[in-house]
């Protein structure tokens, strides 16, 4: 049994920003030795999501709009007031809120040594908050050798 | 050419490779869980709020806290790395024997655009002639100051020192000196407008943001506080923007400051022409010989 745990970070450059990742998790997959398993991709932040969906940029468009019309900026959110313990306002319940419709992590499952997806499916970093610094942990974990094939 | 004129880049990664150094900056400052910032992620920020120059202030702290916080070395290194960026101010401690030369040093030799003063946290008044050498020599070098003016969140300070009205006597007697009240004086916001309309060498700066998000506080100050006609009409040419990064964030403070209604030229002024005017033009002059 094998887990094996990494972290990558990536400089994002938009307040709001869809990031496609999937090529980062298959290379941790592969790394990792993994035959037969499940990966896990968890972001580190409160205001960021993972989520997976089609890479189009018209999809991407879609998305960044529909979370806006769900979270506007414009809204008397209660999250925004002075955070003593950081020593700054705090200006982004939008990221926030935004997190928490998108979920923070995905799992895949890992069979022949590569993961699981459909021919649609990428794994995208949602950037909610930015440009930010930001750090995604991937946990590889399952058995060596053969396992199921992949139909 | 848009001017963030009130920036502490006290956790900018180039000059925050000892973690003690960034330790003692967090509890000084107190700025915490933030991190420190690559100058790549600080350009990224700058593009997303429109902004193409910084102007970086240092602190020294030293009778107060032992420490420099940030150094006017440190400074020109930082411009130095994005000269195209990053505009550099100096500090110094007033009570330190040697303010005066290392001030001089910072003007001819590093090239420091202003000097920075925190009234609250360094406890003097801005009349107090203890000061007297500093402020001949910024006007010998025809370089601006930013004052710390109203209420700071840093520990260890009080307001009393930087209330706006300290400052009247030192905009009356050196009219040849151009001095910023930064924070809009707060919570003194009228008392600052006053200092504004009399005396055309006072500016202040945008960077506030204590109550509620970037556009509800604005909305409140420039409508409530003062009448946005004030900034809009009489006051357009002292007000710029300022962020107090990393203590506010600046792209949602841009977006509430462009959205408030003014016109269209008042913005400019603010967002940057009014900058450029207390910075002395393109450079500041060099002292005459």
């Amino acid at each position: 049994m094998i887990i094996k745990t990494t972290w990558f970070t990536v400089l994002t450059t938009e307040y709001n920003q869809f990031l496609p990742i999937t090529d980062r998790i298959e290379r941790a997959v592969a790394e990792s030795g993994v035959q037969n398993g499940i990966v896990t991709v968890i972001s580190k932040h409160t205001t960021t999501g993972i989520t997976v969906n089609e890479s189009l940029e018209c999809l991407e468009n879609d998305m960044e709009q529909f979370l806006t019309r769900l979270v506007p900026e414009d809204w008397p959110y209660t999250h925004a007031r002075m955070l003593k313990d950081y020593g700054s306002t705090a200006g982004n319940p939008t990221g926030h809120l935004k997190s928490l419709l998108t979920g923070n992590h995905c799992h895949f499952v890992i069979s022949e040594g590569k993961i699981v997806r459909g021919s649609a499916q990428d794994i995208y970093f949602c950037e909610f908050d930015g440009p930010a610094q930001r750090t995604i942990c991937i946990q590889v974990f399952g058995e060596e050798g053969n396992g199921c094939k992949q139909k | 050419m848009f001017i963030d004129i009130h920036v502490h880049p006290a956790f900018f990664e180039p000059i925050n490779q000892d973690p003690a150094r960034e330790q003692m900056r967090h509890d000084i400052l107190n700025i915490h869980k933030n991190g420190t910032a690559p100058l790549e992620h600080v350009f990224n920020q700058m593009r997303c709020a429109r902004l193409d120059r910084l102007c970086l202030l240092p602190a020294d702290y030293t009778t107060q806290t032992g420490h420099v916080v940030v150094t006017n070395e440190e400074i020109h290194r930082l411009v130095n790395l994005a000269p195209d960026k990053f505009i550099g101010f100096a500090a110094v401690d007033p009570f330190s024997a040697q303010a005066l030369e290392k001030l001089e040093y910072a003007f001819s030799e590093l090239k420091l655009r202003g000097l920075a003063l925190h009234p609250s946290r360094q406890r003097f008044y801005p009349g107090d002639k203890l000061l007297s050498p500093l402020y001949d020599l910024c006007e010998k070098y025809d370089r601006p100051i930013i004052f710390h003016s109203g209420l700071s969140w840093e520990p260890d300070t009080l307001s009393k020192y930087a209330r706006p009205i300290e400052f009247e006597e030192l905009a009356y007697r050196r009219p040849k000196l151009r001095i910023c009240l930064a924070h809009f004086g707060w919570p003194w916001v009228q008392e600052t407008a006053m200092l504004l309309v009399k005396y055309p060498n006072v500016y202040t700066d945008t960077s506030l943001l204590h109550f509620d998000s970037a556009y509800e506080f604005y909305t409140h100050l420039f409508t409530s506080e003062i009448p946005l006609t004030w900034l809009d009409r009489s006051l357009r040419h002292q007000v710029m923007f300022g962020s107090n990064n990393p203590r506010f964030e600046q792209i949602r403070m841009v977006d509430a400051i462009s959205r408030l209604g003014l016109r269209d030229s008042t913005l400019e002024l603010i967002l940057g022409g009014n900058a450029m005017e207390f910075l002395g033009g393109a450079g500041g002059k060099e002292p005459e010989q």
